[in-house]
């Protein structure tokens, strides 16, 4: 099977990950890594990952999440996931798993919102 | 030749997204890329099974239109209810003498991919006996937490989804991930059920999050034999 690649797109100073498949480990891995180049190559000041077509996330893909948050803070940027889907939701909470490393936005729009606030 | 994957892609695409239909080609096998003229009508059979749970999966609005015009496709007449109850039951691997379990399905777990075809198969399996959409997600979502500790720490193992049936003729689904792995060690099964355990890979969380998910829970492991998680989803009336 051919790699997969996960397109990051550049938006103004923010980089957007539409996530379009279901995350294995591998592409997350990939993800992370690659999220993390650009930000330092691009000088972005914010990160959204959009996990609307998202239809399953575990503890491990949660775990690579909140990774990516927490590197991207590290990297003076500030990271929201936008999208989570209503029974992703309550699965997580269910499970007494937390997305503590990241900030959340209900839309894409909502997300844009809030960063380009930060940044006024 | 007009394959199975290009004659039924043709069908789906603009429902259902590329990466998506991979998936669902994936699950057929090698079926997937026979030409539709010299399939069996058997396999035609399962191919128009399998397809009518991972479609209505995806294409919420009209997969009734997108499997009608699939059975045509196959040549199959009569779609859904009575046939479609009849081959999931003969694709089973058989009744137990017992009677609870109205039919099981067995997947390898090998590799980091087959924990995605794993949570995608409980999902369509929880779907198709009539669980509902959040514990259909519940259900992948618990696979994908045992089977990701099969590859991670026993490297190969089992995921059998069985469906069983409660008194009341309720379908519910029941879980049990196998491996001969090693085990997990008293000292630190403590830890994992006091939370202060974590892993190198993942959050360390993954068994505590399954029980909490799930309707019943057990946990059988010893150094050097093994582990095998059984879990139940009742099914909701």
């Amino acid at each position: 099977m051919k790699d997969q690649q996960i397109p990051i797109i550049q938006i103004r100073n923010c980089l957007l990950v539409s996530i379009q498949t279901e995350l294995h480990d591998r592409l997350a891995l990939d993800l992370q890594e690659s999220l993390m180049d650009r930000v330092r190559v691009t000088d972005a000041k914010g990160v959204i990952l959009d996990v609307s077509a998202v239809e399953i996330i575990d503890s491990y893909i949660t775990r690579i999440l909140n990774d990516i948050g927490k590197s991207v803070r590290f990297m003076g940027a500030v990271c929201y996931i936008v999208g989570i889907r209503p029974a992703v939701a309550m699965t997580l909470i269910e499970m007494g798993v937390e997305l503590d490393s990241v900030n959340t936005a209900l839309t894409l729009d909502l997300a844009l919102e809030k960063l380009e606030l930060l940044q006024s | 030749m007009r394959t199975v994957e290009s004659e039924i892609g043709a069908i789906l695409t603009g429902t259902i997204s590329a990466i998506t239909q991979r998936s669902i080609f994936n699950r057929l096998g090698p079926l997937a890329a026979r030409p539709v003229s010299q399939l069996s009508s058997a396999d035609r059979q399962t191919v128009l099974s399998e397809l009518e749970s991972s479609v209505r999966l995806f294409a919420r609005r009209n997969s009734a239109e997108l499997i009608a015009a699939s059975a045509r496709a196959l040549g199959v007449d009569g779609v859904g209810g009575p046939a479609a109850g009849a081959t999931a039951g003969a694709a089973g691997t058989a009744a137990t003498a017992g009677g609870t379990t109205a039919s099981a399905k067995k997947l390898p777990i090998e590799q980091e991919k087959d924990i995605a075809t794993a949570r995608l198969e409980a999902w369509s399996e929880a779907v198709r006996i009539g669980l509902s959409k959040f514990t259909s997600v519940k259900v992948a979502t618990a696979v994908s937490e045992l089977a990701r500790n099969i590859v991670f720490y026993a490297g190969r193992g089992t995921v059998e989804l069985r469906v069983v049936r409660d008194d009341k003729g309720t379908s519910g689904l029941q879980i049990v991930a196998t491996d001969q792995g090693p085990g997990i060690p008293p000292a630190k099964l403590e830890e994992i059920w006091a939370g202060t355990y974590k892993s190198q890979r993942g959050m360390g969380k993954g068994l505590v999050a399954v029980k909490k998910l799930v309707d019943e829970f057990q946990l059988d492991t010893a150094a050097g034999k093994g582990t095998t998680v059984t879990c139940l989803f009742r099914g909701e009336r």
